[in-house]
């Protein structure tokens, strides 16, 4: 009886919402963008990923086919790597535009990668990007409002809504048949896009993997729309007018979905600062100074450790040495820089990591902040995948260029060093970049404000229609809101 | 007459700024907005501020290195050898402008340090960024007065006939006025509200610690003040028909998020597709190989190359047996050649993307507006790829400065610090008419097409 009224004004209000025009055309104006974003944004993913793959075929062909060479030589030769995106970047980018997609491995000096996205684009990108987690974070809540803001409030000022409590259905019969009637609408628009995104997400080669991504952002995304659905028609049934709900309504996606991430990205960065690019180099180069400079013949650090391998070996000069002094030289200067920039790259992911905190917490405030979060880590573009391609690019390079040293120690004599060659076979026997992107798992436990968040966003506007179930009836009959 | 007519209509406008200021909310907001506003412009007086900083400790960083350099090698050491390390300046200080309009600031780098080596690989370095605050998006003036402040327009102008229609107040305040006069004083009543309660104290704060006396700021502001009247012309366009207040706030914020987030979304992504820039990952390959394979290649033809770019030093015969650090330079030379034409292609792209930009930007006001303002404020794509071209025109002074120590393989004590060329900035892109003009006339022939319904029917008719 309870579930057959229920369903009785989700009918109903389905059938007033197909009429109205304007619902329809924005249902079909929501729709059409989600599957021309997905379109487009497959579209650009796959020629972006095609490309990085073509160089890095390219560019380990080369290093295979370098010829004998010597060590050193190839250290500053080093090696290219791009990152490669997510398989579900496409739906959703996360902070991939924003970082650079070209890394240069070398000796001496950590780079930093090169050429993103955002330097790209001109200053449109600034008022956001078209994908699909665009369309269902930002378009789609917009759309439940317009199709969800009169839901009570209408009814109300029809007269309409009394008829329904003379008929005998409860308030929260009422409301739960807004709510599945709003709901439904919501998920007409939501399903075409994501059952488009599934598909492509099928044609690519990781499918498996794709498919508990795909399905923790189904999971996300429902939620987080749920929240706007019950939101709508929390505010539609305390409004007196649905005028005045739409307003209300309207002004909360402003302030969660446009205002908010700007604000918190601000405000996060005027309470971390970070140095510029230009400030970072002159740290790194200030505490490498006088510690242990490779090339500079009288360094202290590097005079104590001749005598320390020449008590060792037993010998009075480093030509006597059976391994080859400059390699050794190389070596430990490799380990120190490393290590100072090392800690400098840290102490500034640290900072960025105190920023992100700021927007973590500011998540509870704003869902959209913490859907967009929790989005990214699904689709495996957030800020923790670009980290970990850094963290082992680094960690690779650091591997390469130890060997070429220790190659340098072993196999080139210190007499007449820079004229003897290693033999190209060698290289072919280095390992090559395959790195390994954060587990999904992972990346969503590392988010608890997150999540709390999202589940704080759907409970609130429950608690908000339970507790106003009551004054349903008693509400705006006088003509009076709350 | 005249001035009587002129005392009543002013009377007109302050009865009704007195209404709007006292309906609900409508105070909120302007503080809201105020607020944001005023703390939007505090932000970019810090980015410049934090801009400045970065460009002398570029400058500084070159000194301290450089002193250091001189005191670790002994004044005989060839000059050859601390060039290599040693990494010159390139600051651009920001346009004062840009505490209005930030652009793509955050994004670039403004203070590159370039060494004498091959300069492809060094251009493109990135900022110390934090990714997921820039995915955020960012919060300058231009954002709060582009994209914020038409929302406000229309929460007070989209009832402004239908809101007295449906409560039966507009027979009544048709005795006092003509319904056009009336409505005329409704909107300048509301525009002296948006321009005089928001706008102005944020511009005034966003240029209250400095400003560059060369009419960028006036076309700026013009730019502005057309933006916030297109929306005016938008609302009266809209909100002076036949439909209900709800239709109307409908039908305003649907066309607020069309021009302010889809439009844009849409137009990045077709400028993206139609201009794929393949070219960067191929000028950084063929860089690093045209370099590279100069180690293991006769010098004599290194040395062919770097003379046809430099046929001053076609007479120096460079050893073949011992290290030179003529063809040392030479060859990085032969890295930047070999990306010679992948770096042109990819200039060219960008070129195009921004050009592409700014042409389509015309169709979207609040786009037109934000492009011209970047250019203005030199905080675009044009101004970014001016500023690469500064930066390579400074590399080729340097080594022409340097070549003569070069090849006579001259001690570093012969080297006078002091009369190393120094960076000239890039000037700013297109002069002010030109950035303001197009987006300037766009905005005046949109909002007169916004209006052009309302200039044809009788002004809401109160069936």
């Amino acid at each position: 009886m309870g579930l057959r009224n229920t369903l009785l004004v989700a009918r109903r209000q389905i059938g007033a919402m197909r009429e109205d025009r304007y619902v329809v055309f924005l249902l079909a104006l929501v729709v059409s963008m989600g599957v021309v974003s997905v379109l487009g944004a497959r579209h650009h993913a796959a020629s972006e990923a095609e490309q990085r793959a073509r160089y890095q075929t390219l560019v380990e062909r080369q290093w295979a086919e370098q010829p004998e060479r010597h060590p050193h030589r190839v250290i500053h030769y080093g090696f290219l790597v791009f990152r490669e995106e997510a398989p579900l970047a496409f739906f959703d980018p996360g902070v991939g535009a924003y970082a650079g997609t070209s890394l240069f491995l070398e000796g001496h000096r950590q780079n930093a990668a090169s050429f993103s996205d955002a330097r790209h684009s001109t200053g449109m990108l600034r008022f956001g990007r078209l994908t699909p987690a665009t369309v269902l974070g930002m378009l789609l809540p917009l759309f439940v409002v317009a199709a969800g803001f009169a839901s009570v409030g209408g009814e109300r000022e029809r007269g309409t809504l009394r008829l329904l409590l003379a008929q005998g259905a409860t308030p929260g019969q009422i409301m739960g048949g807004k709510v599945l009637s709003v709901g439904a609408v919501a998920l007409a628009a939501a399903l075409p896009i994501g059952l488009v995104t599934a598909a492509f997400a099928a044609v690519g080669g990781e499918a498996p993997t794709s498919a508990t991504r795909l399905l923790a952002l189904a999971a996300g995304y429902a939620a987080y729309l749920a929240g706007w659905v019950l939101l709508t028609v929390w505010v539609s049934s305390r409004r007196s007018s649905s005028r005045a709900a739409l307003a209300q309504l309207v002004a909360i996606w402003v302030a969660l979905c446009v205002a908010a991430p700007r604000l918190g990205a601000s405000l996060a960065a005027t309470l971390h600062p970070i140095p510029s690019r230009a400030q970072f180099t002159a740290q790194v180069e200030e505490a490498q100074r006088g510690v242990g400079d490779s090339h500079n013949p009288d360094d202290p650090f590097f005079s104590a450790l001749r005598d320390e391998y020449l008590a060792r070996y037993e010998v009075a000069s480093v030509e006597e040495l059976p391994i080859n002094w400059g390699g050794v030289v190389s070596r430990e200067g490799e380990e120190i820089t490393s290590r100072i920039q090392e800690e400098h790259q840290q102490a500034l992911l640290a900072a960025h990591r105190r920023q992100d905190g700021i927007i973590a917490w500011l998540g509870l405030l704003s869902p959209y902040l913490a859907a967009r979060d929790l989005s990214m880590a699904a689709a495996g573009t957030g800020p923790e995948a670009v980290e970990a391609f850094r963290a082992q690019a680094e960690a690779h390079r650091y591997d390469i260029i130890q060997r070429l040293n220790d190659l340098h120690v072993h196999e080139i004599k210190y007499e007449n060093d820079r004229a003897q060659r290693i033999a190209r076979q060698e290289w072919t026997r280095f390992p090559v970049f395959r790195p390994n992107p954060p587990t999904l798992g992972r990346a969503l436990t590392d988010r608890p404000q997150s999540l709390a968040a999202l589940g704080l966003w759907i409970a609130v506007p429950l608690v908000g229609l339970g507790l106003g179930r009551k004054r349903l009836p008693r509400l705006g009959v006088d003509g009076s809101g709350l | 007459m005249r001035s009587e007519s002129t005392v009543a209509w002013i009377r007109l406008i302050r009865l009704e700024f007195a209404r709007v200021i006292r309906s609900g909310g409508v105070a909120a907001a302007v503080l809201l907005l105020l607020g944001l506003g005023v703390y939007a412009s505090w932000q970019g007086n810090r980015r410049i501020q934090a801009a400045e900083a970065a460009t002398s400790a570029a400058e500084t960083a070159y000194r301290d290195q450089l002193a250091y350099l001189s005191s670790i090698y002994p004044p005989t050491t060839e000059a050859g050898e601390p060039l290599y390390y040693l990494a010159f300046p390139a600051p651009q200080p920001p346009s004062r402008l840009s505490a209005l309009a930030s652009g793509r600031m955050a994004v670039e780098t403004a203070s590159l340090r370039i060494r004498l080596l091959a300069l492809e690989g060094q251009l493109y370095e990135h900022e110390t960024l934090n990714p997921r605050l820039a995915a955020a998006g960012h919060l300058d003036l231009a954002f709060v007065l582009i994209a914020l402040l038409p929302l406000f327009v229309i929460a007070v102008t989209y009832d402004i006939v239908s809101g007295e229609r449906e409560r039966g107040t507009w027979r009544m305040a048709r005795l006092f006025a003509r319904p056009r006069r009336l409505i005329a004083a409704k909107i300048a009543a509301r525009v002296v509200l948006a321009t005089g309660l928001v706008t102005s104290p944020a511009l005034i704060g966003a240029f209250s610690t400095g400003i560059d006396a060369d009419g960028r700021a006036g076309w700026a502001i013009a730019l502005i003040a057309l933006h916030t009247l297109f929306w005016f012309a938008l609302c009266l366009g809209v909100a002076g028909g036949h439909r209900s207040s709800t239709a109307n706030a409908m039908i305003l914020v649907g066309v607020w998020v069309a021009l302010t987030f889809l439009a844009p979304a849409v137009l990045s992504l077709t400028n993206a597709l139609l201009h794929p820039v393949p070219e960067a990952l191929e000028l950084t390959v063929r860089q690093r190989q045209g370099y590279h394979e100069a180690w293991d290649l006769p010098r004599a033809g290194t040395m062919e190359s770097f003379f046809e770019d430099y046929p001053k030093w076609s007479d120096w015969i460079v050893p073949e047996d011992e290290f030179t650090w003529a063809w040392y330079y030479a060859m990085n030379h032969r890295g930047d050649q070999a990306a010679r034409d992948a770096s042109h292609a990819y200039r060219d792209i960008l070129t195009r993307r921004d050009e592409w930009a700014r042409r389509w930007s015309l169709l979207v006001p609040p786009l037109a507006t934000q492009i011209a303002l970047d250019r203005l404020s030199s905080a675009d794509l044009g101004t970014q790829l001016a500023y690469q071209e500064a930066v390579r025109s400074y590399h080729e002074r340097l080594k022409a400065h340097f070549q003569p120590f070069l090849f006579s393989a001259a001690p570093m004590a012969q080297v006078d610090w002091d009369r190393v060329p120094s960076f000239e900035p890039a000037v700013p892109a297109g002069d002010a008419p030109q950035a303001g003009l197009p987006a300037a006339a766009a905005l005046i022939l949109i909002s007169v097409c916004a209006l052009l319904p309302r200039i044809r029917s009788r002004p809401s008719p109160d069936s």
